[in-house]
């Protein structure tokens, strides 16, 4: 019996959106993307577009095909098609499951079947996600044939995308079907959904900028005993000079030292003054982004990770070192050239690789079942 | 007789406020019409929606269909048709009736051919391929019968069956419902007008505030006639008043009027 009423439910959910039409049409657009995926290359002269090539710098041996593909299917395919424009289109379209589930005169006669309640509600929360799969099969298995055909790498890992967008998908649909419980009404589900992931999203970049802050004064602080030290040995060594000259040296031997100054040494090197406040200066201005950006990690850390997860499929898919040419034709340096900003960014890699797949999908997953379980029992304790 | 539904001290109280049902005992027996009468707000929906787990209830025990009231195994023999009904309007009445009779666990082929032999009995077979969309009042009101039957239930619950439906189907709904006791399955009406209970109903039961206040037949509830006491204070001149006591006499009330002028 379980089967067939979660059958039941699948089958009427697809009714309801089919009767809506956005389920053909976020199907259709999908695979117009799928068709602009496709009608875009690489070859050895330059960029493609359908039959035309515009020769240039960016070919194939920059990137290969394979890589063009993986690469134009995680920097666009993924973050802007399938986490905004089919993450919006499948919200629009599932917002309203919920609030139409608990509406009056529809609620009463499922209640009054022989089928449990968080059962009923779980498999229904089960649908949304089932519509987001499908358009993710299709826009992957497109993306797929595309890589296969064009490239001639069958890449099973663009099928990550599926798990990955619906992790990404569900974050945002625990939120909406809890507020579509509580307030029973589509549109305000639905509006309050995409104002939280919005929030998310500036709180994501605000971690981002924090982050950078933060390594870029960690670096200046670090850097700063070495200035103090260095221009400290060059007072000295002026010190041991004057010595050997038998000149007065301020501050030593009762004479006095130059207002402003705290020893010889800084009376002798007035760069040296400079270098010990810039140490200072660091000081403050790292510990007060390291304030912030731990304020703004403990925000995070209760939060979905939405931009994350999505990275998960960039890193799964595409090796470091692939985009190494491109890297730096963007940066305008050779083969072998060092990357004037690399310890900064190989620093925040460093904070976001210690950001493990398992803490990324762990807190986000913790998130998501703190709010389905709320729904949930909203819904189970709740007189309709 | 056998007791289908045997509830006692039924209660429910809303945010400890108002107070729907005051210890509600009830009994309907096998095989029969039992309806349940009430002006609106006397807490019949609230009852019925007691029984199949809609509503929980503050205080009830008893049994449905020989098991504990809110089961499952009870459950999946009652059919229901909710008062305000709203039936998804993107479905075919035929899609209607086999979504329901999967989500009461009615097998396939089983409830295929229920859906066509019950739309046949409420007279929609012309539109089973037409959508909840496209139709009256009257006609979604025979889908949501045919809906409460496709479990091919012992005990069928209709609120308010009659509510918004035309003479005809009305009369065409009160044949329905002789028919299905003929079948020997038990029949819970809730409604509000006596008229629609006494032509079909074998028992009666009066709730008013929460509390049932009579239960018997339709014979035995008129038999003890009651009536009104009307106290009014007027300053009529005294041939209106008295021409107003005259029609007050000449109802089948028997009434009592004092009059102050």
């Amino acid at each position: 019996m379980i089967l067939m009423q979660t059958k039941a439910i699948f089958i009427d959910a697809y009714r309801e959106l089919n009767a809506k039409k956005l389920f053909w049409l976020t199907l259709g657009l999908n695979v117009i993307a799928v068709a602009l995926f496709a009608s875009i290359g690489i070859n050895e002269r330059g960029f493609t577009i359908l039959f035309w090539t515009f020769d240039g710098l960016f070919n194939t041996s920059i990137m290969s095909r394979e890589t063009f593909y993986k690469f134009e299917f995680v920097t666009w395919g993924v973050p802007i098609w399938l986490s905004w424009g089919t993450v919006i289109l499948a919200l629009v379209s599932t917002s309203g499951i919920i609030p139409d589930l608990v509406s009056g005169g529809t609620i009463e006669p499922i209640l009054s079947k022989p089928i449990g309640r968080i059962r009923l509600f779980l498999t229904k929360y089960l649908t949304g996600l089932l519509f987001v799969a499908a358009q993710i099969l299709v826009f992957s298995t497109g993306c797929f044939l595309v890589l296969g055909i064009r490239a001639g790498a069958w890449e099973f890992g663009l099928f990550l995308a599926i798990p990955i967008i619906i992790a990404y998908f569900s974050y945002l649909f625990s939120f909406c079907v809890l507020i579509g419980i509580v307030t029973r009404s589509t549109i305000t589900a639905l509006l309050l959904t995409i104002v939280f992931w919005l929030f998310v999203f500036v709180v994501h970049i605000a971690d981002v900028s924090m982050v950078a802050e933060r390594e870029r004064t960690a670096i200046a602080l670090e850097n700063a005993p070495a200035m103090v030290e260095s221009q400290e040995r060059f007072a000295q060594k002026r010190i041991e000079q004057l010595i050997e000259q038998g000149k007065p040296i301020p501050g030593q031997n009762g004479e006095p030292l130059p207002s402003g100054k705290v020893d010889s040494l800084e009376a002798i090197n007035p760069t040296l003054k400079t270098a010990r406040q810039k140490m200072i200066d660091a000081q403050r201005s790292f510990d007060s982004r390291n304030t912030w950006a731990s304020r703004v990690y403990t925000l995070k850390l209760i939060l979905p990770k939405t931009q994350e997860t999505i990275g998960l499929l960039e890193r799964n898919l595409i090796a470091s070192d692939e985009l190494d040419g491109f890297i730096n034709m963007l940066n305008g340096l050779e083969d072998g050239d060092d990357n004037p900003d690399n310890e900064l960014g190989e620093r925040i890699d460093a904070v976001y690789s210690a950001r493990t797949t398992i803490w990324i999908l762990g807190t986000s997953f913790i998130f998501e079942i703190i709010l389905l379980g709320l729904s949930t029992i909203i819904f189970v304790r709740r007189d309709f | 007789m056998e007791a289908v539904i045997d509830v006692k001290g039924v209660e429910k109280m809303y945010r400890r406020k108002v107070h729907a049902l005051r210890g509600v005992d009830l009994q309907v027996g096998a095989g029969e019409i039992f309806g349940l009468l009430g002006p609106n707000g006397a807490g019949k929906s609230t009852l019925v929606k007691v029984l199949l787990t809609v509503i929980s209830p503050t205080k009830c025990t008893g049994t449905m269909l020989g098991s504990k009231i809110g089961t499952k195994s009870a459950l999946a023999q009652v059919g229901y048709l909710p008062e305000h009904h709203n039936f998804p309007q993107y479905l075919t009445s035929r899609q209607v009736l086999r979504h329901f009779g999967a989500m009461a666990g009615v097998e396939r082929k089983a409830r295929n051919k229920r859906a066509d032999e019950l739309l046949e009995i409420v007279n929609m077979s012309e539109w089973a391929t037409h959508k909840l969309g496209s139709y009256s009042k009257g006609m979604r009101q025979r889908v949501g019968i045919a809906q409460a039957l496709m479990n091919d239930p012992k005990l069928v619950i209709l609120d308010e069956p009659t509510d918004g439906v035309d003479p005809i189907g009305r009369r065409d709904i009160r044949e329905i419902l002789l028919r299905l006791r003929d079948e020997g399955r038990t029949v819970f009406l809730n409604s509000h007008l006596l008229s629609e209970l006494e032509m079909v109903c074998d028992r009666v039961a009066i709730m008013v505030h929460g509390l049932m206040r009579q239960q018997g037949t339709i014979d035995e509830l008129t038999a003890d006639r009651s009536g009104f006491v009307i106290t009014a204070a007027t300053q009529m001149k005294s041939e209106s008043l008295d021409a107003a006591k005259n029609a007050v006499r000449g109802s089948s009330a028997r009434s009592k009027t004092h009059a102050r002028s």
